[in-house]
């Protein structure tokens, strides 16, 4: 016992003045951290930093991507891109898209979550299969619609047709092509946020709902009286970054309606940026636009932060 | 000891961090050509023809008689589509590590050569035409001085089934705007519904703006005026653009929206319309679809005609960058693209039209009535382009067109507000 309390002791000792060599040791690790971190800054500097800092500064000059030459703009492509038709059409676009998607979206998933919340036969298949979409790649989703919404031969013309009705042309009427790359967009992101609703959901404490059993209160009631409050923090999460994800859609629309569809009647702002850049080489357009689309997302972003940050004050 | 493992963790930090930035800036170019005069390098094609497996294959082929030719030349190959080949120039031009060898459209080179992007070709404008149809080797002109050559041309013209035709009693195709209404509607079907099942004449299934522009030229309109101006609203384009109208609003020969491309195969293949505004490479495609129908002479051909004959004709040229680290190996391409052995091995993958005169009589061409018909009539050929802003104003023709189709606009409107566009493009410069 002695002899360990010694050893104990002596081990103490030696280890006092080590201060210096943990110093040391922390130096050295700091510097394989910094070492270790490297590649992740390099890819950020380069990939996300350098072109974020040349996107706002290319957008106050006149960059000539063929000729290489730079000239200082000022405001004039913002002049420019807001006295364009099309770049306000994809404005209105973008926001009708936005409204139409998110909302609807979001009340399919709630009501998707809370019937798959229950104990159902076959739950989990059914869980996979409505965030099947959310994890295939968009251009093969949009591919197989494509051919869905084919006029003559597609899917629901055909069964539009036994019912006696005449189908449009979906993507190449300009009445038709928002509706439906609208519908594609809903159904591809109902899984996710029905995932968000499930964790929320099952975060609910069950004994709420035995209470309201006891009280002979309906299921409708229990929904709009207990889930749906309890849900508001998940609610507000997925709202935002739906929201966000809305402002950033391109790929179904490209695949879907390509050249921003017939008479220009789903070009959204993304696709108005991409045409900007590579069909028209304005690339110091295509960056203003680009910052416009990015005072979107961050007022959005900001909307958001405010609103989750005070929901998580209350909770 | 604990210096040292400082010291050399800090060397290691310094080899990655310029590993790393090493492979971002793309590494070392390789040499020159070398001084002895032999053709040497590592050299990046850019190319919107050769699509696919099939043409992949095709290329490849051809870039191996390349390397037997030229053994110090390596040649890396981008396949791309013209869709596409807009984003693949600028980025690569923008990002500093342009194309050595860059395969582009009739248009294109006015934009790339007035802004220095390529290297002028050691080519006279006198000995191309001896070699190539001059129709195409003009398009590789800007300001007198050569920077395309040509590899194959593309035309636009009318197509239709004659067995239709024969059916309905027509002896022959339209001669003028009045005769292909009056057809389409003598050949349009629709069923107890009202719902299309045969458009009499198909003006949706080909790119609208290169369907616009040969019915304007019919008319006897052109791109330009005299000095320099664009004359897309000339009476002239404007009837063209009431033509296409008509043919859908007030004839009802096709229905918009009754083609829907990249998800049906061709109308004129399925018996789906009885004629159309085509490509010269859908009789593939028609041949792919339904092979009978070319194998029994069904399909014909006819120049679009109202004031004039006219047919739309592009093509693919091969171009060197100006930034070329290895011009000499990038020409020596060029040079064998677009020569007998690998212009014709492309033109029979694309199902397209010779630029070489030699190649006229070949076995190819006197197998593709389509082609034969596009050399005959090569006098009454247009091309579009000849403005450096040309890229920037030929992505407006659709949205124009559409918005006249669908009655969003009158052609008149329309065609204004188009050229009023392409003015503020041509004032940007």
């Amino acid at each position: 016992m002695t002899s360990t309390l010694e050893s104990v002791s002596v081990a103490s000792a030696s280890r006092a003045p080590r201060p210096p060599r943990r110093r040391r040791l922390g130096a050295e690790r700091r510097r394989a951290a910094y070492l270790m971190l490297a590649p992740s800054v390099i890819h950020l500097i380069w990939w996300i930093g350098i072109p974020v800092v040349a996107t706002f500064g290319l957008a106050f000059t006149n960059y000539d991507v063929i000729a290489g030459t730079v000239e200082w703009a000022g405001l004039d492509n913002f002049r420019e891109i807001f006295a364009d038709d099309i770049w306000n059409l994809s404005i209105w676009h973008t926001v009708v898209f936005t409204f139409f998607t998110v909302p609807v979206a979001m009340a399919i998933a709630v009501v998707i979550a809370v019937l798959l919340n229950q104990q159902i036969r076959a739950r989990a298949w059914y869980r996979a299969a409505f965030f099947m979409p959310h994890i295939t790649a968009t251009v093969a989703i949009a591919l197989v619609w494509m051919w869905m919404f084919e006029p003559n031969l597609g899917l629901f013309n055909l069964l539009l047709d036994w019912v006696g009705i005449n189908g449009p042309a979906w993507l190449s009427d300009p009445d038709w092509a928002m509706p439906a790359v609208i519908l594609v967009s809903i159904w591809k992101g109902i899984g996710l946020k029905m995932l968000i609703y499930l964790a929320a959901l099952q975060n609910i404490p069950h004994e709420l709902y035995e209470a309201a059993d006891l009280d002979g209160a309906s299921g409708p009631r229990k929904f709009f009286l207990i889930t749906l409050p309890l849900l508001k923090p998940a609610t507000f999460f997925v709202f935002i970054v739906s929201m966000i994800d809305a402002f950033q859609v391109f790929d179904q629309v490209y695949v879907l309606t390509p050249d921003g569809g017939p008479a220009n009647s789903t070009t959204v702002m993304t696709y108005e940026i991409y045409r900007t850049a590579f069909g028209e080489f304005d690339i110091s357009a295509a960056c203003a636009q680009s910052l416009v689309l990015f005072a979107f997302l961050l007022v959005l972003t900001v909307i958001g932060r405010r609103l989750t940050g005070k929901d998580g004050d209350e909770a | 000891m604990t210096r040292t493992r400082g010291s050399r963790t800090g060397a290691m930090a310094v080899a990655l961090v310029g590993a790393l930035l090493a492979t971002a800036c793309g590494g070392p170019a390789p040499s020159e050509d070398s001084d002895d005069g032999k053709v040497s390098g590592a050299i990046r094609l850019l190319t919107p023809i050769f699509e696919g497996a099939d043409g992949k294959t095709v290329l490849e082929k051809q870039l191996g008689a390349f390397k037997e030719k030229y053994p110090d030349v390596t040649v890396e190959v981008d396949y791309t589509s013209y869709g596409k080949l807009n984003e693949k120039l600028t980025t690569s031009i923008a990002g500093g590590r342009p194309y050595d060898v860059m395969l582009m459209g009739v248009g294109w080179i006015p934009p790339f050569a007035a802004k220095g992007a390529l290297a002028e070709l050691d080519e006279s404008k006198q000995d191309l035409v001896k070699r190539y149809n001059e129709r195409v080797v003009e398009p590789g002109i800007y300001q007198d001085k050569v920077y395309g050559l040509p590899i194959m041309l593309d035309t636009r013209f009318g197509l239709y089934r004659k067995d239709i035709f024969a059916e309905a009693g027509i002896s022959a195709p339209p001669s003028n705007f009045d005769e292909l209404r009056e057809i389409g509607r003598k050949l349009t079907v629709r069923d107890g519904s009202g719902k299309l099942t045969r458009a009499g004449v198909d003006i949706l299934s080909n790119d609208l703006r290169q369907t616009f522009l040969p019915l304007m030229w019919a008319n006897g309109g052109e791109l330009w005026t005299a000095d320099g101006k664009p004359a897309f609203n000339s009476p002239q384009a404007v009837g063209a653009l009431q033509l296409m109208t008509d043919i859908i609003r007030t004839d009802k020969s096709e229905d918009f929206g009754f083609t829907q491309p990249g998800a049906t195969g061709l109308p004129l293949a399925q018996g789906r319309a009885a004629m159309m505004v085509g490509h010269n490479n859908h009789l593939l495609a028609i041949e792919e679809q339904a092979p009978e129908l070319v194998k029994e002479d069904k399909i014909g051909f006819f120049m679009i005609k109202n004031e004039r004959p006219a047919m739309f004709q592009g093509g693919t040229l091969a171009t060197v960058s100006a930034k070329s680290q290895h011009p000499a190996a990038a020409k020596a391409l060029v040079r064998f693209l677009t020569d007998e052995q690998a212009s014709l091995a492309a033109n029979e993958q694309r199902g397209n039209v010779p630029a070489l005169n030699s190649l006229a009589d070949s076995e190819y061409v006197k197998s593709n009535k389509a082609a034969q018909f596009a050399m005959q009539n090569l006098d009454a050929a247009y091309s579009e382009g000849g403005v450096p802003a040309w890229l920037e104003i030929r992505g407006d023709f659709k949205a124009a067109i559409e918005s006249a189709l669908l009655g969003q606009k009158t052609p008149q409107q329309a065609l204004d507000e188009l050229t009023a566009k392409a003015q503020a493009a041509i004032a940007k410069g």
